[in-house]
């Protein structure tokens, strides 16, 4: 089966610094993904490369069998790519149902939205939604009166309602409650299958939840890739990052 | 204040904000009825128009957050377009050759230029008057934007722009009149009907453009366009992840803007019966933009009614014996005072206590058993 979502030999360097090295990564329809790695491995500068928001100095990225690597950013995010950032971004003055609103992007040329009212008719849809992610009561309230946690969820709500076709998801579960990381657990295993997702987390009892294969990066490249069991007995892997954080095996 | 305006987008409060446009402008129409004065009517008409182009900034500025120090350049633009237009109309009195304009004459100028010929139809001008400001905000909001120039760059370029243009119009005296401007201009007429500056026609034609252009402006701003207008103020990169052509959306902004200032200009000429550089000049640019943050930028209403009670301040003010030589300060100071404890504006603290009185009005409900916290609205809680 050949790759929906392919990175072949990409190079990023920051100032001389090379944070991504020669990074290759193949991902079929479908599939979820994580993606561990030590701090500063370029996991989130992979998912950049992805999204467009950071250039590749060489090499490709394909999707779905076209090259991103040259595309804008709001042209990948049309060829059906969504991104959930490290640190939460949403749109702080905005208030929860216009967050939501916006993330509705079906339509995205001007003149389509021009003559929409701001508030679509998605509207029980979007209800559902803020529902769902326990920001119901918040609906109004700007997202910069959300609380960290909150904030996240809303997030996540975001993606959910743009609904693209490849999800990216950089550490979502960070500063999470045991709880809610269940319940993002149980959103990840609920996209799979309809979505492709990758997800980059540190947690790995989240990661052993919803991973069916897990790659490794350390230093810009592939360090590993196979089951969480695979990853968890591979020596370099223990060495550098499980070790590291005391959860070999376990 | 921590509550910004726009983030009050209930239904109820949507038609609320219909209803309080809706009430203003009816007032505004019905100021002849109390003002017999046609000389106090065309000053009227005149802060109506600093109203609207105060008005146009908001749009941009304030929902879009690309701060143009350059509005002037779109009025200038309009208000020659339409005084060029009016040059024509008149019935030559010093010329020598047929219809040329007077200035042109004492210049040496032969025959009409090219780009005036089509002037000599009163449409085309009116068209021209909102055409060539729009697509000079394109071709500039192209290269800003398509360049990503964000920030503090955008109002620099803006501003050089204005700059640039005021200087080619002082310098090119034989086509445009110089630092004299466009004088002696016919009246306005259309479909037979002639606008006199000093009478209650033009202040009426000035009213409607006005009600037309905010009420146009508020339907962008309710629309999902408009939404993520703001959504790009608040932060653009995000955007784009979800698919919008950011540089688009700002180009759309910013040429509306450019559209209402061109029509403002436009009637500027007819009110004050002449064109000059001054109409595109820095300071009356600069003075657009404080008129907009003392009404406060983010609400179309305030921004326009910033700049009528400013604008009136400032007439009112530099002809009393007693401010004739500190108006300036103190329309400075008041400035600097609503900047540093007003970030919205006059109409921030306008919405604030609506909310302040909405949220006792709802403690005082023996309805509701639940206390209620101050600075909150009560229809945030289900
Ligand atoms: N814009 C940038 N400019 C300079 N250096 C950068 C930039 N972005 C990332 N880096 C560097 O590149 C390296 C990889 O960063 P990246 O954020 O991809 O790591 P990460 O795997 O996501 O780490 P973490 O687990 O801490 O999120 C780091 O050393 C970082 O300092
Ligand atoms: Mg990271």
């Amino acid at each position: 089966m050949s790759a929906h979502l392919q990175l072949s030999d990409i190079r990023v360097s920051f100032n001389g610094f090379l944070a991504v090295n020669g990074l290759n990564l193949s991902i079929s329809k479908g599939e979820l993904r994580c993606l561990i790695g030590p701090n500063g491995a370029g996991k989130t500068t992979a998912l950049d490369l992805i999204c467009g928001k950071t250039r590749a100095d060489s090499g490709s990225v394909r999707y779905a069998g076209r090259e991103l690597s040259h595309m804008e950013e709001h042209l990948i995010a049309r060829a059906g790519v969504g991104r959930k950032f490290q640190v939460p971004s949403v749109f702080r003055q905005l208030s929860v149902r216009d967050n939501l609103e916006v993330a509705m992007c079906r339509h995205t040329g001007v003149f389509a939205t021009l003559l929409r009212p701001a508030r679509g008719r998605g509207g029980e849809g979007l209800e559902t939604l803020a529902e769902f992610v326990g920001l119901a009561d918040a609906l109004e309230e700007p997202a910069a009166n959300l609380s960290h946690g909150q904030t996240q969820w809303l997030e996540i709500a975001l993606l959910l309602a743009q609904d693209s076709e490849l999800i990216l998801l950089d550490e979502p579960t960070a500063g999470m409650t045991q709880q809610e990381t269940v319940k993002t657990a149980d959103i990840c295993n609920r996209l799979k299958g309809k979505h492709t997702i990758v997800v980059v987390e540190h947690d790995m009892g989240f990661v052993r939840e919803i991973g069916d294969v897990i790659s490794v990066m350390h230093q810009g490249q592939l360090l590993a890739e196979g089951t969480v069991r695979e990853v968890s007995q591979h020596e370099k892997v223990r060495e550098v990052y499980l070790g590291s954080m005391g959860i070999g095996g376990a | 204040m921590t509550r910004p305006i726009s983030a009050l987008r209930g239904a109820g409060e949507a038609r609320l904000q219909f209803a309080l446009y809706a009430a203003v402008c009816l007032a505004i129409f019905l100021v002849p009825l109390a003002v017999g004065d046609d000389f106090l009517l065309n000053r009227y008409a005149r802060y109506l128009v600093l109203g609207m182009v105060a008005m146009a900034l908001s749009l941009s500025w304030g929902y879009a957050g690309i701060l143009n120090l350059g509005q002037a350049l779109s009025f200038g633009l309009g208000s020659y377009c339409m005084a060029m237009a009016l040059k024509l109309g008149t019935v030559p009195v010093h010329t020598g050759s047929d219809g040329l304009p007077d200035f042109m004459v004492w210049n040496n100028v032969e025959t009409l230029p090219w780009f005036w010929v089509p002037f000599h139809s009163t449409a085309f001008a009116i068209l021209a008057g909102i055409a060539v400001p729009v697509l000079v905000a394109c071709v500039l909001g192209w290269f800003i934007f398509r360049g990503r120039v964000t920030g503090v760059f955008v109002a620099i370029i803006t501003l050089a722009t204005l700059v640039v243009a005021n200087l080619l119009i002082i310098d090119r005296q034989p086509y445009t009149g110089g630092f004299n401007g466009i004088t002696d201009l016919a009246q306005l007429s259309l479909f037979g009907f002639t606008f006199d500056a000093y009478s209650k026609s033009t202040y009426y034609l000035v009213a409607a453009c006005l009600t037309v252009s905010l009420f146009a402006c508020l339907a962008l701003t309710r629309s999902k366009a408009g939404l993520i207008l703001q959504a790009i103020r608040d932060d653009e990169r995000r955007v784009r992840f979800f698919g919008y052509d950011v540089a688009a959306y700002k180009m759309l902004a910013l040429a509306v803007s450019a559209a209402v200032a061109g029509l403002a200009g436009m009637l500027y000429t007819v009110v004050m019966e002449f064109a000059s550089p001054t109409f595109l000049d820095v300071s009356l640019s600069l003075s657009i933009v404080i008129w907009c943050a003392v009404g406060g930028r983010q609400s179309l209403l305030g921004a326009m009614l910033g700049a009528i009670l400013i604008a009136g301040m400032q007439g009112a003010l530099s002809e009393s014996e007693a401010f004739l030589d500190t108006w300036m300060l103190v329309m400075g100071a008041i400035f600097v005072t609503v900047v540093l404890v007003l970030p919205n504006g006059l109409a921030g603290l306008v919405s604030a206590g609506a909310h302040r009185l909405a949220a006792m009005l709802a403690s005082r409900d023996p309805r509701r058993g639940e206390t209620v916290h101050l600075g909150k609205p009560a229809e945030d809680r289900p």
